[in-house]
């Protein structure tokens, strides 16, 4: 840390500064906003396992039930939590990889109110009972159209960015953000394709119905995983990881053959939700076979993180970010290895319907997501503000704290959608199933207790995170204060005088 | 971590060849091949997806689909079909040719050939009903009857105990399990007032064995064997109740309606009872003679005659 912020210190004396240089307004923006978002969505996240542990706490109270928190919980962390921090960290590479100034302070301050506000709106709506009906889609569709505008606007930044680069290449991170901008937009405008009721009404009606909607929903739904969750969650890993170990990354060509074969392939595997279903079986067994396919392309990058990292072993004693870094590597190794397995038809019998799933989809977005996101925060926060983190000790905590609230999680989910497979699936010696329904639910309370109690370790690590950056970026919020009221009074002085 | 602008070293600290591109003073890349084993591990993916594609269907061609080489063998009738590899397919061959579906089958073409009374009897009989009632109950009649089927009060009735409203014969209950029961008992709210009522509810407490305020259990009597109330009607002069109408016996201290039972006092008794009196009764259980075969109408009667309170 010492040495890099040494680096720092070189570049800012450098004749343009680089608050001047970079925009850097609106990447604390977002930076911050991800943080607000992190600790309100995870804190719904535990509030809503306690939920299925314990029903009590719906205490009949429609707007906080489990029915419309869920959605919020996933809003609030997928697109508050994780959107904001892809919108830091995109513009933040983007600038600095292409050694220019953000395009278009406006339209990219624009993208900061329009994103925060359609979260905002979408958690309101949903507890106020309205929803789309469409997992991780559940926005009414006028904040739908908010949220096409906002993404056009952020292509537009993005691009014009990228095409008034000082440099001659374009960095590999940059690949992944534009992939992510362009596959995110395909797939919110096609599923969110609707009829309003009317034009007053938040309701509408899907454009597509059956299997065609089922079909558009979990292509939608899977992607939002494959580019939202992955692709552009690669984008931040490419330049956070290289940039934290101070390594070059491991292997140009592999960056090449799996960024396009993993843009290429994901975009096949939605159907794989679907096995089992009215879904025709040719439709599920391409899904499953390119699922396989994708096994490799997405180690791709985890070979690629891990690769780099190597040589620079020694800097796990020293540093925690690189302990988020690794970490969050070996869990993307270890989810898109689950998922493949997962998205075959025997094993998926199984699985589906059960907590198995909520697992998986943790695994990939505590071990994964978050911690990539917390590794690149710390490392991006204190340069941001042109300071040191307040506390290099509570960011070990939050990573054990992190680390054993995910294996508790994922724990748990394995015990619980393994065990209701099984018991779903439990013949006695009459050939009669052996477990009702309601025990199979009974048997999962002891897992959903532990979960929850996975997810509060979690959660109580973002808190810590929030407090620590808190006491990292006050101290120069205020500084910048005093010092501006200073030259405010100097002027006013020699206005008077 | 390194200075900008710093090469990379190996670890003889000799420069080791980057694509030369530099961004951002020192994000550099090395260009490494692609990991013998990562090649070959893809590879071996593309290949098992060709296996899979010419065992399943698998691509869209024109109007329809590659079939694929597994096909499927299964019984409908008796009569043994096969086709291309499908989900329906399996389904089908699942619930009818499995072994667990063949043992199940068997045990339920017994049942149906046997009276209630035979299954009752045998205790292999009863085994099976046992271990198919407990799933069928779990499933269909749980949700309201609860667990054990102990019921909920005001709601739903105790099945486990030996008062019935429509009767404790397994035969009778087979009945109410295939028609389906409306339980309905008519309001008061015109018909009597708050005194009235409040007589009623006294009479009604004296026949389940509480004392009371003697002038007022005998103006309650007064309705409930009168033409005001007409109660005698449903519940019969002496309170036993009346089975073919749902009517409860009113001469015992189970109650399914309201907790009587529970009541602290007097006063609160009767206020329960009032109120039902006011309010009347409306419920319904559902038929489920085209929902469950015979043989598995006889296995849930059966199974719930067991609980305790069969007749």
């Amino acid at each position: 840390m010492a040495q890099s912020s040494t680096a720092d210190a070189g570049r800012s004396s450098a004749p343009v500064a680089p608050s001047e240089q970079y925009n850097y307004a609106i990447v604390k923006k977002f930076a911050i906003m991800s943080i607000v978002w992190g600790v309100l969505g995870m804190g719904v996240g535990v509030y809503i396992a306690s939920q299925l542990a314990f029903p009590f706490l719906n205490f009949d109270i429609a707007q906080i039930s489990f029915g419309r928190f869920r959605p919020v919980h996933t809003t609030l962390v997928i697109f508050g939590f994780g959107g904001n921090a892809l919108f830091a960290t995109s513009y933040y590479v983007v600038q600095r990889t292409c050694q220019t100034r953000l395009f278009g302070s406006r339209l990219a301050e624009f993208t900061f109110w329009g994103w925060n506000l359609a979260v905002f709106l979408g958690a309101i709506t949903y507890m106020m009972g309205f929803t789309q009906g469409r997992e991780y889609a559940e926005f009414t569709w006028q904040i739908d159209i908010l949220i096409t505008v906002v993404w056009v606007a952020y292509f537009l930044v993005y691009l014009m960015t990228l095409l008034r680069r000082t440099q001659p290449h374009i960095y590999v991170a940059n690949w992944f953000f534009m992939a992510f901008i362009l596959a995110t937009a395909l797939l919110h405008i096609f599923n969110n394709l609707a009829v309003p009721v009317s034009l007053f009404s938040l309701e509408s009606y899907a454009l597509f119905s059956g299997v065609q909607d089922a079909m558009t929903q979990w292509w939608y739904g899977h992607n939002a995983v494959g580019f939202f969750l992955t692709a552009a969650f690669l984008g931040m890993m490419y330049y956070f990881v290289p940039k934290q170990a101070g390594r070059p990354i491991y292997s140009y060509r592999l960056s090449i053959v799996h960024f396009w074969a993993l843009v290429f392939l994901y975009m096949w595997v939605g159907a794989h939700h679907l096995h089992w279903t009215a879904l025709p079986d040719w439709v599920t067994t391409l899904s499953a076979t390119f699922s396989i396919l994708l096994l490799l392309p997405s180690w791709g990058g985890m070979i690629n993180g891990v690769m780099t990292l190597s040589g620079a072993w020694d800097k796990l004693r020293t540093d925690p970010i690189m302990l988020f870094m690794i970490t969050s590597l070996s869990f993307y190794g270890m989810a898109t290895f689950e998922g493949p397995m997962m998205s075959l038809k025997s094993v998926n019998a199984l699985s589906h319907y059960t907590d198995w799933t909520v697992g998986h989809v943790h695994s990939g977005a505590l071990g994964w997501v978050a911690m990539i996101t917390f590794g690149s925060l710390y490392h991006l926060i204190p340069r941001l503000w042109d300071t040191q983190l307040y506390s290099i000790r509570m960011v070990y905590v939050h990573f054990f704290l992190a680390t054993i609230g995910i294996v508790l999680y994922i724990t748990a989910m394995w015990v619980a959608g393994i065990g209701q497979g099984l018991m779903l699936r439990a013949f006695d010696e009459f050939g009669n199933l052996s477990y009702t329904f309601i025990e199979t639910v009974v048997f999962l309370h002891q897992p959903y207790v532990v979960r929850a109690l996975g997810g509060g370790l979690f959660l109580a690590g973002m808190l810590l995170m929030a407090f620590n950056i808190y006491k990292t970026v006050m101290p120069v919020y205020r500084a910048q204060k005093a010092a501006e009221a200073q030259v405010a009074g100097g002027t006013e002085a020699s206005a008077r005088a | 971590m390194s200075e900008s602008g710093q090469r990379p070293e190996d670890a003889s600290g000799q420069e080791v060849k980057t694509t030369g591109h530099t961004w951002d003073g020192d994000l550099c890349e090395y260009d490494n091949p692609l990991p013998r084993w990562w090649l070959w591990g893809f590879y071996a993916t593309v290949i098992f997806s060709l296996i899979y594609w010419l065992l399943y269907p698998a691509w869209p061609v024109a109007d329809t689909f590659t079939k694929g080489l597994s096909r499927v063998t299964f019984e409908v009738d008796g009569e043994e079909r096969s086709t291309h590899w499908n989900s329906r397919a399996l389904l089908v061959r699942e619930m009818q040719n499995s072994d667990a579906a063949q043992r199940q089958q068997e045990f339920l073409r017994v049942i149906d050939d046997s009276t209630l009374d035979d299954v009752l009897g045998n205790t292999d009989k009863l085994a099976f009903v046992n271990s198919y009632g407990q799933g069928m109950f779990g499933d269909f009649c749980a949700a309201c009857h609860q667990t054990g089927g102990a019921g909920l009060m005001g709601v739903y009735p105790n099945l486990a105990d030996d008062n019935w409203h429509w009767g404790g014969e397994v035969e009778t209950i087979a009945g109410t399990i295939t028609q389906g029961r409306l339980g309905y008992m008519p309001d008061f709210r015109d018909a009597l007032d708050a005194q009235q009522r409040d007589a009623v509810a006294a009479y009604v407490l004296s026949l389940a064995g509480y004392e009371g305020d003697a002038e007022r259990i005998a103006r309650g009597e007064e309705i409930f064997q009168g033409r005001e109330g007409g109660c005698y009607t449903c519940h019969r002069p002496d309170g036993t109740g009346l089975r073919s109408q749902g009517a409860p016996d009113l001469t015992n201290d189970i109650w399914s309606n309201i907790d009587v039972a529970g009541a602290e006092d007097d006063a609160a008794r009767r206020a329960l009872i009032s109120q039902l009196v006011h309010d009347g009764v409306q419920r319904e259980m559902p038929a489920f003679g085209d929902r469950l075969s015979d043989a598995e109408i006889k296995v849930l009667a059966t199974y719930v005659h067991q609980f305790g309170g069969g007749q």
